[in-house]
């Protein structure tokens, strides 16, 4: 027998992070509710830039998932994973770098991105100095969490501690594929990748940001906590062996069933389907194996607020990775995509699955980590039905929302033309759905702050004391004959860490290196020119302004799309779209085949007042743009950087940008006052450069521009 | 060899044919493995998370 070892556990960087989630938790679910309210009452943007639907809306998914769920999985992990290892975390120093490095990365976040401060690819919009802070931080909490695996005095790693690994190890290649970019500024970058390959990384980065951010993280929380609050093992843990290759191997693959019907090579959006479906068979395998465990102790959770958040978490997850996968079949996604559906979809995932547990881990540990009992348990009981009450309240509208608006998109008369030609119309029909979205919200962001008085009192009624523990220390393993086979990665963390990156390199080099390498996968355009320094300057305002978070740029190939907008979109009219604007959600129409479609003059009353033009829209005003002054400041640098990128403009042409781009804003400037818009000072301002590449949106391929030339 | 491949990747046959086979092999290797051994280990391993509150601690 080893020598009993007396040791502490490190719990003070436990309740930090606890804290902070609850914090941020309510900041950034508060956001989300202020977007929702915005697109029932547009005025709701206070009429400020940096309170406006584009700009929080990004806001909203980073505090969600980065601060919320970013905090959520590190409270768990720090305390799990101290404790399955029978030991301290390796350095003291290290946590705390991790815990206040991560929480100045949120504060950047939430300072830049209400500013327009944003790289555009979804849930990756932080530009690049914080990139690397948190590549920097994220490797902090590497080597702590590594050097803790290794000093531990517990031989085998229980799966929670493989589902850590896996996350850890997949966010960094994710994080650093997805952000190659070239810096243009302190605040402004442009992506290495353009069009199409831009996408298919985006996408593969978005959609394990989910996996291996919102999912794999979580599994180890509930592999750790669910038997804890129910006080019995895992119902198998054999399948849950199976449920973690399964599970990593597969999720990699799926990424681009986010681009079902866009320009993506289809041979890429078949895999991207196939192995969607196959993700049923472990997400399920997970799902019923934490149900199980409940097995003879279901009639705790009639009266257990913790057990009831949990079993609610987990029948969530179940049912986001069964919609999931039917949401990747291309004739279900012709439907929903670009629809609320997806919205519903999402949310059904971070408020039931990931909120879910997040209050019910935060209910069992409170009291363990101030040495009291729960304040109030009917307060977390009436949470738990106000939670639970403003996830239905928040899906159920969303998802009849989703269907409706996409019926009518498709309604054709039996004369052939459109129902519903405008697509104004299709919005407007749909706004009730989303005031009842915004009371489920208010519901569940009420909920969130009354666990929040509970915990506090909880809190204030304990104490902190630094309890010691023993353990005897890791005596040295000698393998026997006939052991059972997994033993020896379940002691071998390194090795742990180089299968789980292998597993998860496979789906991506596959998907990915054929797509850098082959040209055929994006055929060449002649038609196709590079934007002019005022359209790309108007392209930094779209990407500024979040555009993007309501309009998409891609026409699917089909009769209701190229009726309402024109020819679809090919991959080969973005292979200088650095980023790509495809987009993800239609609240308003597509833009793919704005240019040209108005006059300018349309587009300056429409960005002034919306209503003036789309009465009944709920597009916000962006009178902003309209009074300042357009910056050229970094024109010739964008330029620089383009060209390093090989966008054919002529030698030298850095110099002569912008006075192309004066030259191009005084056209556009007359334009306008021909039809009677006499501002001063017009072709030095902002809305000129956005007219000037909404104008060219889509024009290169468009056979009746093509003919008049 | 690896030129060939990458040019043939506008054809989904092949990688089709070898995520589905590695997969399956993964899986079911992995399946019969788990499923045949040592039913002492499976279960001190998953009550490892319950080892702190069944042996307590001490202040």
């Amino acid at each position: 027998m080893s020598k009993i070892e007396t040791f502490h556990y490190d719990d003070k960087i436990v309740r930090n992070f606890a804290v902070v989630t609850v914090i941020w938790g309510i900041v950034g679910m508060t956001v989300g509710l202020l977007a929702a309210i915005q697109l029932v009452w547009p005025a709701a943007n206070l009429g400020l830039a940096e309170t406006t639907f584009g700009r929080i809306r990004p806001l909203h998914t980073n505090a969600a998932i980065f601060a919320f769920v970013g905090n959520g999985i590190f409270t768990g992990v720090y305390y799990s994973l101290q404790r399955l290892l029978k030991t301290r975390m390796f350095s003291d120093v290290l946590s705390k770098v991790h815990f206040w490095g991560w929480q100045a990365i949120i504060l950047a976040a939430a300072l830049t991105l209400p500013l327009g401060i944003t790289s555009s690819h979804e849930y990756a919009e932080l530009e690049w100095p914080i990139d690397i802070a948190i590549a920097l931080v994220w490797i902090v909490f590497g080597i702590n969490m590594f050097g803790t695996i290794l000093k531990r005095r517990e031989q085998h790693l229980y799966v929670a501690i493989w589902f850590y690994i896996a996350t850890w190890v997949t966010v960094t290649v994710l994080h650093v594929f997805n952000n190659l970019e070239i810096p243009v500024s302190m605040w402004k970058s442009i992506p290495v990748f353009a069009g199409v390959q831009d996408a298919l990384v985006q996408w593969w980065y978005g959609h394990n940001a989910v996996a291996f951010f919102l999912t794999t993280p979580y599994l180890g929380l509930m592999y750790y906590f669910l038997p804890k609050a129910a006080k019995r093992p895992v119902y198998s843990y054999k399948l849950s062996i199976v449920h973690f290759w399964g599970l990593i191997f597969i999720y990699i693959w799926a990424g681009p069933h986010h681009l079902l019907y866009t320009s993506l090579p289809d041979w890429a959006q078949s895999l991207g389907t196939v192995f969607s479906l196959m993700l049923i068979a472990p997400s399920w395998g997970g799902m019923l194996n934490g149900l199980l465990t409940l097995r003879g102790a279901w009639d705790r959770v009639r009266n257990d607020p913790i057990l009831k958040f949990m079993v609610v978490a987990v029948s969530a997850y179940g049912m986001a990775t069964l919609e999931g996968p039917l949401l990747s079949i291309k004739s279900i996604n012709a439907i929903s995509h670009y629809t609320d559906w997806t919205v519903g979809h999402v949310h059904v995932g971070t408020l039931g699955w990931n909120g879910m547990l997040t209050f019910g881990m935060l209910y069992w540990l409170f009291p363990k980590l101030y040495n009291t009992k729960l304040h109030s348990v009917k307060q977390a009981n009436v949470h738990f039905w106000i939670a639970t009450l403003g996830i239905m309240f928040y899906c159920i509208p969303l998802y009849w929302a989703g269907w409706t608006q996409s019926m009518m998109w498709k309604q054709f008369e039996p004369d052939g033309f459109l129902s519903y030609g405008n697509f104004l119309e299709t919005v407007t029909q749909i706004i009730p759905m989303y005031a009842m979205r915004a009371l489920g919200g208010a519901l569940y962001v009420g909920g969130a702050i009354m666990m929040a008085v509970n915990l506090y009192k909880t809190a204030k009624s304990g104490s902190v004391e630094d309890k010691s523990t023993q353990a005897p220390a890791r005596e040295k393993y000698v393998a026997h004959k006939g052991e059972y086979w997994h033993r020896w990665i379940e002691r071998r963390p390194v090795q742990m860490l180089i299968g789980s990156t292998v597993v998860i390199l496979i789906g991506g080099l596959v998907e990915i290196f054929p797509m850098m390498l082959i040209d055929n996968n994006v055929p060449k355009i002649e038609s196709v020119q590079p934007y002019t320094p005022l359209e790309l300057e108007g392209r930094d305002i779209y990407i500024r302004e979040g555009c993007i978070s309501c309009h998409s740029q891609m026409v699917r190939p089909f009769r209701s799309e190229t009726e309402r907008y024109g020819e679809y979109s090919k991959s080969g009219e973005f292979v200088y779209d650095r980023p790509f604007l495809w987009g993800s959600k239609r609240t308003g129409p597509d833009l793919h085949r704005l240019g040209k479609k108005y006059p300018d003059s349309w587009h300056y009353n429409h960005m002034l007042d919306p209503e003036s033009m789309s009465p009944g829209s709920i597009m916000p005003p962006y009178p902003w743009l309209i009074e300042d002054d357009l910056s050229t400041k970094y024109t010739a640098a964008k330029i620089k950087v383009l060209k390093t990128l090989n966008t054919p403009y002529p030698e030298g042409y850095e110099d002569d940008a912008v006075d192309d781009l004066q030259k191009q804003a005084a056209e556009v400037a007359a334009s306008l006052r021909a039809d009677g818009i006499n501002q001063e000072n017009l072709e030095n301002k902002e809305i000129v450069a956005l007219i000037a590449y909404l104008q060219r949106l889509g024009t290169d391929i468009k056979p009746e521009l093509m003919v008049e030339q | 060899m690896y030129k060939y491949i990458l040019s043939e990747a506008g054809n989904i046959n092949w990688m089709a044919l070898f995520a589905l086979i590695t997969f399956m092999t993964v899986f079911i290797l992995s399946a019969i493995l788990v499923f045949r051994k040592n039913n002492d280990f499976i279960t001190k391993m998953s009550h490892l998370p319950l080892e702190e509150d069944e042996a307590g601690s001490t202040k």
